[in-house]
C-alpha cells in the first residue's frame, strides 16, 4: 500500500517555477531519498507534504489524506524535520521532548511512553537537563531528530537530516533512522544532495533537479542502469555532467 | 492539560526564563520609578527646608529693620546679616557662606516709604550648580510671601496714620473661600487641590497605557518572530494542533505578561508619584472619587481587551518580518505613532476637544483605558459599554486577521529585513 502518492505537483513562487509536474509514490514501511542539488525542489516538495505549503497545481495524498483538504487530519501522522531547525532555547532538552509528547499524545500514559523514547533515542544522558541554548549543532539535531521519531509517526519527512554534521554525529544519526526504521516500520521521506548518505539509507531514491524527477529506483537498479559504482555519477550522468574518474 | 494549555505554558515559561525582558518588564519599574520618586523627593524635601538668606543691608533706617525682623521670625527662613560696602562684596560673602538667597536693601529703602513712595529690595538667588534650581525658587517665593505680609503691615501702619478706622477691610474688602462640585456633589476642597489630586493620575494614566501597549506589543512581536529566527516556526506548523490555538496561546502569554508589566509600572509609577507629590496633594477617596468592585472588574477588561489588540497587531506585523530586531523595529514604527495621541489626554479631557478630534482620539483603541477610566471615576457608565463594544470588535477582526495569516503560507514566505546581516 502506498503511504505517499504525488501527482503533477507544481509549485510557483511568483514567476519562478520550483516545482513543474512531479510524481512519485512511496510503499510503507520504506525509506525514500529524494536526492538532487541546491535549488532542484527537494525542500519544496517536502514542505507540500508536511502541509506547510500549498501546491499550484497537482496533488499530493499522505495515508489517503489530501494534504492540502485535510491538512490537520495529515499532520496528526507526519513528522517534519526541517534542514535548519531549532529547539526553545530557554527550555531545557527534557523540557522540549516532554512539550512536543504532550501535543502529539492526547493522553498522560502515552505522552510518556513518547517521552521515554524520546529521551533515549536523543542519547544526551544529563545534558538533557540543561537548556537547549547550550547544545552544540550536533547534539541540537539529535534532540531534533528524537523529537521527530518518538511519535511514531506514520511517515517521517526529513529534510537533510545530518546536514552540517561531523562524520561522527552523521554516522550516529543514520543509525538511528535505520534501526527505527526496522523496528517500528515507520515510513521515512528524506531529502539530501549527499549520494552516499542516501544510498545508505535509501531502499528507494528519486533524482530530481531543476523541479523535474528524472530517475526513480532503488540504488542498486540506478548504478546497474547507468554503470556506475555509486549514485554521485548516477545523478552526474542524468543531469547530464561528465563522470570523474 | 490541551494543546492551548501546554502551549500557553510554554509561552510562559519562555518569557519568564528570559531575564532581560523579565528586567525590562518587571523588575526595572518596580526599581527605577520608586527610587526616581525617592530621589526627586529627597531634592524637593531638602529644597522645602530652611532658606539660608543673606541680608546685606545699605539702609538701617526703621522699615528696613522692621523687614529683617519680620525675616527672622518668619518660618523656614534662616538670617543672616553681613556688612558689605558694594553688591559685588555681599554677593562674594554669601557665595563664601554657602547661601541659596541674598537679600540687599537699598540705601534709600526707609527714606522713600517714610516719604510715602514706593520702595524696592534686590533679591539673589544664588546658583551654585546647574541643577533644578529648586531652593532657589522655593526661597525666592517664600521672601515673596514674606513681603506681601510686610507690604500690608506697613500700608496698615500708614493707613492708620491718615486716621483710617479699620484699615484691614480697605486692605482687604473682599475674601475667598472656595469648594469644588465634583460629580454633583459639594467637596470642601479648594480647585487647586483638586486639580492637583487629578493632574497626577492625568499624567500616570496615559503614561502607564502607553509603556503597556509598547512594552507588550514588543514582546509579542518577539514571541512571533523568534519562532522564524530560531528555526522553530516551521516545527510548531506542521504539530497536530490547530493554527488559531498557536495563536491563542501566543497572546494569552504575552498578555498574561504584559498584565503583570502593567501592575509593575502602575505599583512603580504610585510609589514615584507618592515620593514627588508628598503632601502637596489630596486622595481621590478624599474627593468622593472611588472605584466601585464592578468598575475596577470593567477597566480591567478594557485593559485586556487593549493589550489583546496591541499583541494581534505586533503579530501581524512580526508575520511578515524575518527576525526579531525587525519585528520589534516595524513594530515600533506602528504602534508608537497609534499610541501617541493618548499624550494629548495628559493635557486636556476628551470632552474639552473639538467633535472631530475626539472622534479621531475615540478611534485610536489606546485612548480608551484613559478615557474610560476617567468615565468610570465619574460613574458614567453608558460611554464605557459602547467603548468595551468598539474593543471587541477591534479584536475580533485582528485576531481573524492573525489567524488566517497564520494559516497561510505568508508566514514562512515573507522574510522582510529592516537591518541587513554583516
Amino acid at each position: 500500500m502506498a503511504m505517499v502518492e504525488v501527482l503533477n505537483l507544481e509549485k510557483d513562487y511568483g514567476k519562478v517555477k520550483a516545482l513543474k509536474g512531479i510524481s512519485f509514490s512511496i510503499n510503507e514501511g520504506e525509506i525514500f531519498g529524494l536526492i538532487g542539488p541546491n535549488g532542484a525542489g527537494k525542500s519544496t516538495t517536502l514542505k507540500i507534504l508536511a502541509t506547510l505549503l500549498k501546491p499550484t497545481r497537482g496533488r499530493a495524498e499522505i495515508a489517503g489524506h489530501d494534504v492540502v483538504k485535510e491538512a490537520d487530519r495529515v499532520r496528526e501522522i507526519i513528522s517534519y524535520l526541517p534542514e535548519e531547525a531549532g529547539a526553545y532555547k530557554n527550555l531545557t532538552g527534557y523540557e522540549y521532548l516532554e512539550l512536543m509528547a504532550r501535543l502529539y499524545a492526547k493522553n498522560e500514559g502515552k505522552a510518556k511512553k513518547m517521552l521515554e523514547l524520546g529521551v533515549k533515542l536523543s542519547d544526551l544522558g544529563e545534558k538533557l537537563d540543561d537548556k537547549v541554548s547550550t547544545y552544540s549543532k550536533g547534539m541540537m539535531r539529535k534532540l531534533l531528530i528524537a523529537r521527530a521519531l518518538m511519535v511514531k509517526p506514520k511517515l517521517a519527512i526529513l529534510d537533510e537530516p545530518a546536514s552540517g554534521l561531523d562524520i561522527v554525529n552523521a554516522y550516529e544519526i543514520r543509525q538511528i533512522i535505520r534501526r527505527f526504521s526496522r523496528i517500528e516500520g515507520v515510513t521515512f521521506l528524506i531529502s539530501s544532495h549527499n549520494m552516499l548518505e542516501v544510498e545508505f539509507l535509501c531502499h528507494r531514491v528519486a533524482l530530481i533537479n531543476r523541479g523535474q524527477i528524472i530517475e526513480v529506483g532503488t540504488p542498486e537498479e540506478l548504478k546497474e542502469n547507468y554503470g556506475t559504482k555509486n549514485l554521485e555519477d548516477v545523478f552526474i550522468r542524468v543531469i547530464g555532467g561528465e563522470r570523474c574518474e | 492539560m490541551n494543546d492551548f494549555w501546554v502551549l500557553a505554558k510554554k509561552e510562559l515559561m519562555s518569557l519568564v526564563r528570559d531575564r532581560r525582558l523579565l528586567f525590562g518588564l518587571i523588575v526595572l519599574p518596580l526599581l527605577l520609578f520608586p527610587t526616581l520618586g525617592h530621589v526627586i523627593g529627597v531634592g524637593i524635601k531638602a529644597a522645602r527646608g530652611t532658606t539660608q538668606v543673606v541680608i546685606a543691608n545699605f539702609d538701617n533706617g526703621t522699615y528696613s529693620r522692621l523687614l529683617i525682623k519680620s525675616l527672622e521670625l518668619a518660618p523656614n527662613i534662616s538670617v543672616t546679616v553681613i556688612n558689605a560696602s558694594t553688591i559685588e562684596e555681599a554677593v562674594k560673602k554669601a557665595i563664601l557662606m554657602n547661601k541659596n538667597v541674598l537679600v540687599v536693601v537699598p540705601s534709600d529703602f526707609s527714606k522713600r516709604l517714610s516719604a510715602g513712595m514706593d520702595a524696592t529690595v534686590y533679591v539673589y538667588g544664588i546658583f551654585k550648580s546647574l541643577g533644578a534650581g529648586i531652593k532657589e525658587s522655593v526661597g525666592e517665593a517664600r521672601l515673596r510671601e514674606i513681603l506681601s505680609v510686610l507690604n500690608k503691615v506697613i500700608a496698615k501702619i500708614k493707613l492708620e496714620q491718615i486716621g483710617v478706622k479699620n484699615p484691614s477691610v480697605l486692605l482687604n474688602p473682599i475674601s475667598m473661600v472656595s469648594y469644588s462640585v465634583i460629580n454633583g456633589k459639594i467637596v470642601q476642597i479648594s480647585p487647586t487641590l483638586v486639580s492637583a489630586a487629578i493632574s497626577s493620575q492625568a499624567v500616570s494614566i496615559p503614561l502607564v497605557v502607553f509603556m503597556m501597549v509598547t512594552v507588550t506589543a514588543q514582546m509579542a512581536a518577539g514571541a512571533i518572530a523568534s519562532e522564524k529566527e530560531n528555526k522553530t516556526l516551521e516545527t510548531l506548523l506542521t504539530l497536530p494542533v490547530k493554527r488559531t490555538t498557536i495563536v491563542s496561546a501566543k497572546i494569552f502569554g504575552t498578555a498574561t505578561m504584559g498584565l503583570f508589566s502593567t501592575f509593575a509600572y502602575l505599583v512603580g509609577m504610585r510609589y514615584y508619584l507618592g515620593s514627588v507629590v508628598a503632601g502637596s496633594s489630596v486622595s481621590l477617596a478624599e474627593l468622593g472619587l472611588k472605584f466601585h468592585l464592578g468598575a475596577i472588574l470593567l477597566l480591567s477588561f478594557i485593559v485586556f481587551l487593549t493589550i489583546v489588540f496591541s499583541l494581534a497587531l505586533a503579530m501581524i506585523i512580526a508575520l511578515f518580518a524575518e527576525d526579531v530586531q525587525t519585528a520589534n523595529s516595524l513594530t515600533g514604527v506602528v504602534i508608537v505613532p497609534l499610541s501617541f495621541p493618548t499624550w494629548v489626554l495628559i493635557y486636556t479631557s476628551l470632552d474639552s476637544l473639538p467633535r472631530p478630534l475626539q472622534l479621531l482620539l475615540l478611534a485610536m483603541p489606546f485612548t480608551h483605558p484613559i478615557v474610560d477610566y476617567r468615565r468610570l471615576l465619574m460613574e458614567n457608565y453608558l460611554p464605557v459599554f459602547f467603548s468595551v463594544l468598539y474593543l471587541l470588535f477591534l479584536v475580533a477582526v485582528t485576531l481573524s486577521i492573525t489567524a488566517k495569516l497564520f494559516s497561510g503560507e505568508i508566514v514562512l514566505t515573507s522574510k522582510f529585513r529592516w537591518f541587513q546581516k554583516k
